[in-house]
């Protein structure tokens, strides 16, 4: 009896480890509204506290690779991240926090950085458009990191974790407490991490050994000489993220939420270093005057600021960068019965100061947007979501109309969901305003004030299975089935294009631009190097630079299949596979930095056992793999393959020790392109978790 | 007996040190004389890669003494084109002697330098090794300029003017 008791009590234990494969998850993302994943019309994709556990990422962007095919980080030109998401650039993904935005951008984005996943409880991801629901750059996807919110009376949590990948460590601390009227959450994460030098296929003296004998007219190897390898060293950085959100329910009706957070960076370049600020705040009331009928009023601010250093501690004012967002935001829900209408109105002050524009100088704009969503249940089964949005931006004047239709059927055996809707992304006000000499060296980055924002158009069907198997047998357990088909019909893409700079004094920018192959173009050597002049109108001659001007070209079609299967065994094996198929046509951009892939898988293969009363297992073999570049282009990463273990031992109440072997094949990238993935080879990490309210 | 092989004992013993030292007297001479062996103008062709995109010039490279067994390099920058940097300098370059190549290397060097537009710029040139072979030089290296995002990877190989 005491035995039967005690087992029931690990299975029960073991269990709970798997809420990764919860039945009935509740998600907001796709309509803006609290909905179970099962019912919800939007095929979202879910990673639960669970996932991030057993990942064991530092940052979204180890956490997302591991979990999304399709989804690639590499570098920029200034080692800052970009992204790739199914054929779209990172500035095409739309990230919130608590389905807040963030301020500031690195190269295509905000600064991935700041959302550390300490106390995260999960994230959304909804792929396609959701500009009618959330706005500018919704164009490509929504990824909404959703805080966790605890409901015990009081948790503490110090972790640490170190990495062999650049002598990494992480260490955070968390604490909350929790009572009637209270709820609060504070974390901290500190990670610092060394430079990191990339192995070279050839050591500097091979090359310059092989180099003197092609001097010397003596017979030489010319492979030695070749190396693609854009990047040779990864700097090292060092961030700390502090976060406090404060909870107070005021009365049975009113809840009021106040948060702030702190985040610093600090990257060490070769000349100088970077440091990385921003600063976010932000105060909502809910107020509920029945089950049915709500009202949210918040008002947010977040600040990103970039400045340069010399080594010797002296700001050097020649990068300063500072964005600075304002938010008031609005939405009333109103339900009918079963049907919901939802209201909402949001305004936004976007005030930008860069080195990338002449002198200095700031720009801002206002954003003021209204939307209205109804989500219609018409019978058990079938549900169908519309929603409507406008947005106005008073720099550029130009308006935006997004909509988005959804529908989901629930068939005994299966649900069917079809899905269209239309995203934007507005130009942001580097890309209307930028005046920037590249690195002084008469390579110009130009503005355009007449950009129009960028639209899509995406169509989705999906046809999902969920189920639990009771025969009795090994098998037992949840297993769910996703296939999703979708076309992105995406237009005016902002890129940019060649001109001339002109340089005339006599007009106010310092000069004007003139077309790639304008005939007033004169070119002439200049030593082995070209120069050009511009032969005006006047008959007066002026130096002309090359130049890259911001502009609308013509888009895009991207076509894919996404494939989900999972099963989650009753005995403590669980099993996730992901495929991704896509193809992209039309005004493709090959480059280093962007790389569209027709396919990629992602896998985790997990088990979660009791073996004791004080100790336990949770164990993943995780993988992904990336096909070769649709383009065929050979000097960039062709497909690859990349393992990673992680055993997560909960040794005693409340004491986790977690190792994992990332690379676990040694697969190392014979050049390091912009897209490479961040590896030298295998690397092990371990780390110490301690819940010290269960202790 | 004894006596005329402690002579010759003593005598081969007074020899050998009196060849080693001779010998490190002219290994001395050798290391000594490795600067003044390399310093000159090269001339010949640079390649700057960027972003795996190569620009190549005709350049000089100028080695000038800095001690005995260091030179610094003048590189020369570039004049033209959509990416011009000023003249630059790596100073200490250290020298050994490998059979019939004067090996030249630094691992990093950081500088600074005032550009056209009159802006002090801090510059970084490293995993730098130049070869000297008989009136012949190549040099590799990689070169951060200022806050430019990306490096470039340099290499030259000249004759002596």
């Amino acid at each position: 009896m005491a035995l039967s008791m005690l087992a029931a009590s690990l299975s029960a234990q073991s269990t709970a480890f798997r809420d990764s494969v919860e039945l009935d998850p509740v998600v907001v993302t796709g309509t803006h509204s609290p909905k179970a994943l099962k019912d919800v019309p939007v095929v979202t994709r879910l990673i639960t506290r669970h996932d991030i556990k057993i990942a064991d990422a530092t940052n979204i962007q180890d956490m997302l690779t591991h979990e999304i095919p399709g989804l690639e980080f590499g570098f920029a030109m200034t080692q800052e991240t970009s992204l790739m998401m199914s054929g779209f650039g990172g500035n095409a993904v739309l990230f919130l926090v608590d389905g807040e935005r963030m301020a500031g951008e690195t190269v295509d984005n905000v600064d991935y950085n700041r959302m550390n996943l300490d106390n995260v409880g999960r994230i959304e991801i909804v792929k396609g458009a959701s500009s009618a629901l959330y706005g500018s750059n919704a164009v490509g996807g929504v990824v909404n990191i959703i805080s966790r919110e605890s409901t015990e009376p009081w948790t503490a949590n110090a972790n640490s974790r170190y990495s062999s990948f650049g002598h990494e460590w992480r260490n955070g601390a968390s604490f909350s407490f929790n009572n009637e009227k209270w709820n609060s959450q504070t974390s901290f994460q500190h990670t610092a991490i060394d430079p990191i030098t990339l192995p070279k296929a050839h050591s500097s003296e091979e090359i310059a050994m092989e180099l003197l004998k092609k001097a010397q007219g003596l017979p030489y190897d010319e492979s030695v000489l070749k190396d693609d390898s854009n990047i040779s060293r990864l700097f090292g950085q060092k961030t700390y993220n502090v976060k406090e959100r404060l909870t107070w329910r005021a009365t049975d009706r009113l809840t009021l939420v106040g948060r702030g957070s702190y985040f610093f960076r600090s990257s060490e370049r070769d000349t100088h270093d970077y440091h990385f600020n921003a600063y976010g705040a932000g105060l909502k009331g809910k107020y509920a005057w029945d089950h049915d009928r709500h009202l949210e009023l918040s008002y947010a601010f977040d600040q990103y600021d970039k400045a340069n250093f010399m080594p010797d501690g002296t700001r050097t004012h020649d990068h300063d960068y500072s964005n600075r967002q304002n938010v008031v935001h609005g939405l009333f829900s109103n339900a009918f019965g079963k049907n919901t209408f939802l209201v909402g109105a949001d305004y936004m002050h976007d005030y930008l100061t860069t080195y990338q524009f002449i002198e200095n100088a700031n720009h801002a704009q206002d954003n003021i947007d209204g939307y209205a969503q109804f989500d219609w249940n018409i019978s058990e089964r079938l549900n169908v979501v519309g929603s409507v949005r406008y947005d106005y931006f008073s720099a550029s004047e130009r308006k935006a109309l997004t909509q988005r239709l959804a529908v989901v059927y629930k068939f005994p055996w299966m649900t069917f969901r079809a899905n269209y809707a239309s995203g934007f992304r507005a130009p942001t006000l580097k890309e209307m305003y930028m005046h920037y000499d590249m690195g002084n060296m008469g390579y110009m980055l130009m503005g355009n004030p007449d950009l129009k924002p960028e639209k899509s158009n995406n169509f989705n069907v999906a046809i999902e299975r969920i189920n639990r198997i009771r025969n009795g047998g090994f098998l037992d357990g949840i297993y769910t089935f996703t296939l999703m088909g979708y076309c992105n019909i995406f237009d005016r893409r902002i890129t940019t294009v060649g001109r001339y700079w002109v340089v005339d004094n006599s007009y106010a920018d310092g000069g004007y631009l003139v077309p790639w192959k304008d005939p007033r173009i004169e070119e002439y050597a200049y030593g082995d190097d070209t120069k050009y002049l511009f032969h005006a109108d006047d008959g007066r001659t002026y130096e002309a630079l090359s130049s890259a001007l911001y502009w609308n070209e013509d888009g895009i079609k991207v076509w894919g299949v996404d494939v989900s299967v999972g099963h989650a065994l009753d005995c403590g094996l669980s099993i996730k596979f992901n495929y991704s198929w896509m193809h992209e046509t039309g005004n493709v951009i090959f480059s280093q930095f962007s790389q569209p892939r027709s396919h990629s898988m992602t896998w985790r293969l997990g088990y979660g056992h009791r073996f004791t009363r004080h100790y336990a297992l949770d164990a993943a073999l995780s993988g992904r793999c990336l096909g070769k570049p649709q383009s065929g282009q050979k000097d960039v990463d062709q497909g690859y393959t990349i393992w990673k273990l992680m055993l997560q031992h909960h040794v005693w109440r409340g004491v986790n020790i977690n190792t994992a072997i990332d690379n676990l094949f040694n697969y190392k990238p014979k050049a390091y392109y912009y897209c490479s993935p961040l590896t030298k080879g295998t690397s092990f990490s371990i780390g110490l978790s301690i819940d010290l309210d269960k202790i | 007996m004894k006596m005329k092989y402690f002579m010759t004992m003593m005598i081969a013993a007074v020899a050998v040190m009196l060849g080693v030292c001779s010998c490190g007297d002219d290994d001395d001479e050798s290391e000594k004389a490795l600067a003044s062996k390399v310093v000159g103008s090269y001339a010949g062709e640079e390649i700057l890669t960027v972003m795996g995109e190569d620009s190549n010039s005709a350049a000089t490279y100028v080695f000038a003494k800095a001690s005995d067994t260091t030179v610094d390099l003048n590189l020369p920058g570039t004049t033209g084109g959509s990416m011009q940097l000023p003249p630059m300098q790596v100073k200490n370059i250290v020298l050994t002697k490998e059979g019939d190549v004067i090996n030249g290397k630094i691992a990093s060097y950081t500088g600074t330098v005032v550009n056209a537009d009159g802006a002090e710029k801090s510059y970084t040139v490293s995993d730098l090794v130049a070869l000297f072979g008989k009136d012949i030089v190549v040099v590799t290296y990689t070169l951060k300029y200022g806050n430019m995002p990306f490096a470039f990877v340099g290499s030259f190989s000249g004759t002596k003017k």
